[in-house]
C-alpha cells in the first residue's frame, strides 16, 4: 500500500508545474529587461537613414566628442532639449564636438514638422522601429549619451531641463579640452 | 485536468500583455490620453472639490467649505 503523504505529493506535482508555467508566462510577457548602457562602456556603432536623407553613422564622428540625443516629437522635454543642444553645438568648434540625434517617431512627417518649428543644424537619424535605443538601453525619453573621441560613453543624461545645460556644458568642455 | 483549464484561463489573457518601452509611448503621450487633458480645468475642479467636500485631494489640504482657501 503506498504511503498517503507520498501519494499526495505526487498529486500536487502537476499543480506545481502548472504554477511555474503560469509564472513563467507572466514574466515572459510583462518583464522586458533592457541592458542600459553606462559610463565607461563603448557606444554601439550604428548606421541609420537620416531624417533629411542620406545616412547617419556614429562611426563617422569617431575622433570628435559626440553628444548623442534620442528624441521624439511627442516628448515634451525634447522641445526644450533640441534648441538648447543647438546652442551648445555652436559653442564648441565643429571639428571637436558634434551633436547627433536619433529620432524615434513612427512617422517622419511628425518629426519634420517638429524640426520646422525648432530648426537644428545637427543630423538626426530616423529609427521608427526603435532598434538603436535598444542597443543603447534607453530607459526614458529623452536620453542622451556624451561619447568621447574613442567612442566610450562618458555621461548618460536622462530627461532634460534648461537647468541641466551648465552641467552639460562643463562636461563637454572637460572632454573637449582633455583630448579624450 | 481542471488545473490545466485554470492555467489556460489565467495564462490566456496574459498573451495580450506587453511592456511599452520609453520610445513607444507616442500614443500614450497624446493629450487625449491624459487623465486630465486640461490642467487649468483640473486645477479648478480640484479646488472646488476640496472646498466643498472638505476633503483632501491632489496636492492640497482639506478645506472648511467656505471656498476661500
Amino acid at each position: 500500500m503506498p504511503c498517503p503523504s507520498a501519494a499526495r505529493a505526487a498529486e500536487r506535482r502537476p499543480r506545481v508545474r502548472l504554477g511555474i508555467l503560469v509564472v513563467a508566462i507572466l514574466l515572459a510577457t510583462v518583464a522586458s529587461p533592457l541592458a542600459a548602457l553606462e559610463q565607461g562602456e563603448a557606444a554601439p556603432a550604428f548606421k541609420a537613414p537620416g531624417l533629411s536623407g542620406g545616412t547617419v553613422s556614429l562611426a563617422e564622428y569617431r575622433g570628435k566628442v559626440v553628444y548623442l540625443d534620442f528624441w521624439a516629437s511627442w516628448c515634451a522635454p525634447c522641445a526644450v532639449a533640441l534648441p538648447a543642444l543647438e546652442r551648445l553645438r555652436q559653442e564648441f568648434p565643429a571639428d571637436q564636438f558634434q551633436v547627433l540625434a536619433v529620432n524615434v517617431d513612427r512617422q517622419p512627417e511628425l518629426a519634420k514638422t517638429f524640426l520646422r518649428r525648432r530648426p537644428v543644424s545637427y543630423p538626426s537619424a530616423f529609427d521608427p522601429k526603435g532598434e538603436i535605443p535598444v542597443q543603447f538601453g534607453v530607459e526614458t525619453m529623452p536620453t542622451s549619451f556624451l561619447i568621447d573621441r574613442q567612442g566610450v560613453v562618458r555621461h548618460v543624461h536622462r530627461g532634460f531641463r534648461e537647468e541641466d545645460v551648465p552641467d552639460l556644458r562643463e562636461r563637454i568642455q572637460e572632454l573637449v579640452t582633455s583630448g579624450r | 485536468m481542471h488545473w490545466l483549464c485554470l492555467a489556460i484561463v489565467i495564462a490566456a489573457p496574459l498573451c495580450g500583455c506587453s511592456s511599452v518601452r520609453p520610445w513607444e509611448r507616442e500614443e500614450l503621450a497624446r493629450p487625449e490620453m491624459a487623465w486630465e487633458p486640461d490642467p487649468l480645468e483640473a486645477s479648478l475642479e480640484s479646488h472646488i472639490h476640496f472646498s466643498k467636500e472638505a476633503a483632501l485631494v491632489g496636492g492640497g489640504s482639506g478645506g472648511g467649505g467656505c471656498g476661500c482657501n
